[in-house]
């Protein structure tokens, strides 16, 4: 049975800095399910997020570093996270530059063990 | 292969004595199974503790899991047990050459290299030969000569040598791309000692342009870095001057500060050595 996404998106969300969250699939780039704050784009970030997110997975493997568990990206106004690797799903985390990345990461693991 | 994986389980089921364990073991190992071919090695060494090679593929896993003082003791003992086992030495050559101990590679692969006709042997050999040459010798603290500023921003010659010495921890490497995914410097071995740097390079430098349209479209400004873990490593990359690249990985057991701290100072390095016209 599926488990309901939307707690787990919601729980994100409520992490300090965090902006947005998605449940996105890393096949085609689709929003599951999403918790965002006002001015957030979700199906552009679960599109881009994904694509990014697929992209190192495969440079990962063609690498034969295996597959990719965690990733963050930095960027000046912002910190893009995903997990993923378990029935073609992605977590994604947008969240501000200064946000508790460590934590962050914590949670994101924790909420990929309840999609399982 | 899966036959074969299920045919050698069978036989090791049926006889747990078995020396199949080594095949077994070995292919999960090739295909990732770590866990899986761990115990499978694990147990075999219980009743064959005198067997080299069963050391020998628990010190292969332990290099795929990034466990580098487990590779280094049952290597060890692999030696104790047949002084010139093979796949040892060329392991212990591994290991040395990872936590900068040049002279004690350059030792371990000769000594491989003079019997085993391997040409990744001799290859990773004369890789270790040139990064000795290359690098600055060790000033002698008994000496007391305080080391210049000028001698500390000595860069190297070599630009395979560009990050070797802030490469000190296990299984750290780093490498310098152009734009076009091409090694400017670093270098990349893999657990052969094998020089892969040009296919991790150009496979992992496509990364970035999957970025550069996110930024573009996320409105989140210019990236700093992207750092992810895999199976069995940590990377990090950072864009650099000239549209350059920087990557640095580790070993999964690193922590991500460190290997970002370690991504930082790779960059610093790469910005100078690009800067006084790429050590030319």
């Amino acid at each position: 049975m599926t488990p309901p996404l939307r707690p787990i998106v919601d729980g994100l969300t409520r992490q300090r800095g965090v902006r947005a969250s998605l449940v996105v699939s890393e096949h085609d780039g689709l929003v599951i399910e999403s918790s965002l704050r006002f001015g957030q784009d979700g199906d552009r970030v679960a599109a881009l997020a994904a694509s990014m997110y697929r992209k190192a997975r495969l440079s990962a493997t063609a690498a034969c570093l295996g597959a990719v568990a965690f990733l963050q990206l930095d960027a000046e106004r912002g910190r893009i996270c995903a997990v993923g690797g378990r029935n073609d799903l992605v977590i994604v985390v947008v969240a501000e530059p200064g946000a508790n990345v460590g934590l962050i990461r914590v949670e994101l693991f924790k909420a990929l063990e309840m999609l399982v | 292969m899966a036959d074969d994986v299920r045919r050698w389980s069978d036989e090791l089921a049926r006889d747990p004595n078995s020396l199949v364990f080594l095949e077994l073991g070995e292919t999960l190992r090739r295909q990732r199974l770590l866990d899986v071919a761990h115990k499978i090695a694990l147990r075999g060494v219980e009743r064959h503790p005198r067997n080299a090679d069963a050391h020998d593929l628990i010190a292969r896993i332990a290099v795929d899991r990034g466990d580098l003082p487990t590779a280094r003791e049952r290597w060890t003992t692999v030696l104790q047990l047949v002084p010139g086992h093979a796949g040892a030495l060329k392991g212990m050559g591994y290991l040395s050459f990872q936590e900068g101990r040049l002279a004690e590679a350059e030792r371990y692969l000769s000594h491989v290299a003079a019997t085993d006709g391997d040409g990744r042997v001799t290859s990773a050999l004369a890789t270790v030969r040139r990064t000795s040459m290359s690098l600055p010798a060790v000033p002698d603290p008994a000496s007391g000569a305080p080391a210049t500023d000028a001698a500390r921003e000595t860069l190297p010659q070599d630009p395979r040598c560009l990050f070797a010495d802030l490469l000190v921890e296990d299984a750290q490497t780093a490498l310098l791309l152009d734009a076009g995914g091409y090694v400017l410097g670093g270098i990349y071995l893999d657990t052969n000692g094998t020089d892969v740097s040009s296919d991790v390079g150009a496979q992992l430098s496509g990364i970035t342009d999957e970025i550069r349209r996110a930024m573009r479209h996320l409105d989140i400004g210019e990236w700093h870095s992207i750092t992810f873990e895999t199976q069995v490593a940590v990377v990090s990359m950072a864009p650099s001057a000239d549209e350059s690249l920087v990557v640095v990985a580790a070993s999964r057991a690193t922590p991500l500060g460190l290997v970002r701290r370690l991504l930082e100072r790779c960059g610093r390095r790469a910005s100078a050595w690009l800067e006084r016209g790429s050590g030319e």
